[in-house]
């Protein structure tokens, strides 16, 4: 039988501006919040730091001016490893493949301890100037970047086309930003944590239409490190662990924007990703009792849910303002606040998704506790969902 | 197809690169005309134009004209550009299906009167700026 993984501790920082302006006469490092973060993760598993084989970081930002982050790191913390060190990319999917890579390590048996771990500092850099960078990452360089399009640009199309098809209204995606808003409200390392109204979320200047300023991402930097073991290492701990139950990945062949039309909201890589995850796991949709889910903008957390199988096609989007997505609703999505509130330091954004299981599934979450928590599900994801990387978790008490 | 050429007194805020391969198709687009790689083994267009057929993996590509209407999918009004885009902000961008059977993501000019809708029957037209051409689309 294949070893089965487990995430075992976490530690983070609170998401929010934490990069210094280029000319400020002390700046922060990005290896000084990291290697504090390394030892309070261990110190929260409770293992021995000669216990870790692996370390899977995700890749700075290029505004980091260390490079070779994830061996440089390993020096400052004097790791020497037989697992493997590496640093993975895949745009909003980095932290998400970080974590599935972690996870191979301890499958395969390079490691019975492994890290995904990383910082992501952008908030310094002016948003006009990111999106120079941010709208070469989504679409063709030549023939799409020529005509303006920014990677937010294309989750407001998915918009506009839901509203076109279901009959949805703005005042439905603007709950999904007030429940985040809440739940953001109840966990300390969230950015964005002063409660908002759907008069506020209608009434904010528009961003990309129909999306408005709490639609969408703020800027975020955020560092984050999961621990991951064995389940035998982990049920030696004597304490809560969460088991990885599925593993689901899909692309769809396709880059932002399908050439041959399909039905683009309907998420497909999302779909198979749960279905073979939910598979391995051995469940349905209806056994989850919460999710973590990767959506940038409002829209996208309705779509997920929908391709989760969480909520039939076009009932995601009354569910959201219904209060079925709430805590205490039908199935909380996003408690930790999403990446709406909690915030989103892109390349680490996922891993804020683990901390969140880890506190549910641990039964730590406090305020913030889905009641009997044990079935929780992640996605990560990278274009308009042109792929997926799904990861079901369950707790063990 | 032949496109309407509007004249842009400027130049582009963010120029394609030209290869040799896609050459014909911006030279093309300066004259109003609308091509696209189109192969010779599964005769399926595909755009952007592409040296390789996603469909089939043959290398025989040849350039032919591509229908220019078809039909909104999507589109938005972006108010915060990247930087080389401010001038143009706020700018509407949309997905037409082209009634060929490909889907494109591009530029729209905006709209002469109300706002642009889903259904919404569409156009492509090439804009000629001083330093080279772009393509966008408007409604019909």
């Amino acid at each position: 039988m294949a070893t089965r993984v487990a995430i075992i501790g976490t530690s983070a920082v609170p998401v929010g501006l934490i990069q210094s302006e280029v000319n400020a006469p002390l700046q922060v490092l990005e290896q000084e919040i990291m290697t504090r973060l390394v030892v309070d993760s261990i110190v929260d598993a409770g293992v021995d730091r000669g216990d870790v084989q692996s370390l899977i970081f995700t890749l700075p930002r290029p505004y980091t001016q260390q490079k070779y982050f994830h061996t440089f790191l390993v020096s400052h913390l004097r790791l020497a490893c037989t697992g493997t060190v590496m640093e993975v990319m895949g745009n909003g999917m980095t932290a998400a493949l970080a974590f599935d890579q972690a996870c191979n390590e301890i499958v395969l048996g390079r490691a019975k301890v492994a890290l995904a771990l990383g910082i992501n500092m952008e908030s310094a850099i002016p948003a006009k100037e990111h999106a120079m960078s941010s709208m070469r990452t989504t679409g063709d360089v030549d023939f799409h970047s020529t005509s303006g399009f920014t990677p937010i640009s294309w989750y407001a199309m998915d918009a506009t086309r839901y509203l076109y098809e279901y009959g949805a209204t703005r005042e439905q995606l603007a709950a999904v930003a007030v429940k985040n808003r809440y739940h953001a409200s109840l966990n300390p390392i969230a950015q964005y944590r002063k409660p908002l109204t759907i008069e506020q979320v209608l009434a904010a200047r528009p961003i990309v239409e129909p999306l408005g300023l709490f639609d969408v991402p703020g800027r975020s930097d955020g560092a984050a490190c999961i621990v991951l073991a064995s389940e035998d290492v982990a049920r030696s701990l004597g304490k809560p662990y969460a088991i990885v139950r599925g593993r689901g990945f899909c692309h769809d062949g396709s880059h932002q924007i399908n050439e041959i039309p399909n039905d683009m909201i309907e998420l497909v890589s999302a779909r198979r990703a749960s279905a073979e995850a939910y598979d391995q796991a051995g469940i349905t949709a209806a056994d989850i009792d919460f999710a973590e889910i990767y959506a940038p903008c409002t829209i996208v957390e309705i779509l997920v849910s929908e391709a989760l199988g969480l909520f039939d096609r076009g009932k995601g989007a009354p569910a959201a303002l219904a209060g079925e997505t709430r805590l205490g609703g039908k199935i909380p999505l996003s408690t930790s606040g999403g990446l709406t509130s909690r915030g989103h330091p892109a390349y680490v954004t996922s891993l804020y998704s683990y901390v969140e299981m880890a506190d549910q599934l641990f039964g730590r979450a406090a305020e913030r506790q889905v009641p009997g928590a044990r079935l929780g599900v992640t996605t990560g994801e990278l274009g308009n969902y042109n792929a997926s990387l799904i990861h079901v978790l369950e707790a063990v008490q | 197809m032949t496109l309407d050429i509007i004249e842009i007194a400027r130049e582009r805020a963010y120029p394609p690169r030209v290869s040799a391969f896609t050459l014909p198709f911006w030279q093309s687009l300066s004259d109003g005309r609308w091509l696209t790689t189109y192969c010779e083994q599964c005769a399926r267009f595909t755009f952007p134009p592409k040296a390789v057929c996603p469909h089939c993996w043959s290398k025989k590509m040849q350039w032919k004209d591509l229908t220019s209407t078809g039909t909104l999918y999507s589109w938005t009004l972006v108010h915060a550009p990247p930087a080389v885009f401010t001038a143009d902000a706020p700018y509407h961008l949309g997905i037409i299906d082209l009634d060929s059977g490909l889907r494109i993501a591009t530029r729209l000019l905006d709209p002469e009167s109300g706002a642009y809708t889903p259904g919404m029957r569409m156009k492509i037209v090439a804009l000629r700026y001083r330093d080279g051409p772009l393509f966008a689309a408007r409604a019909i």
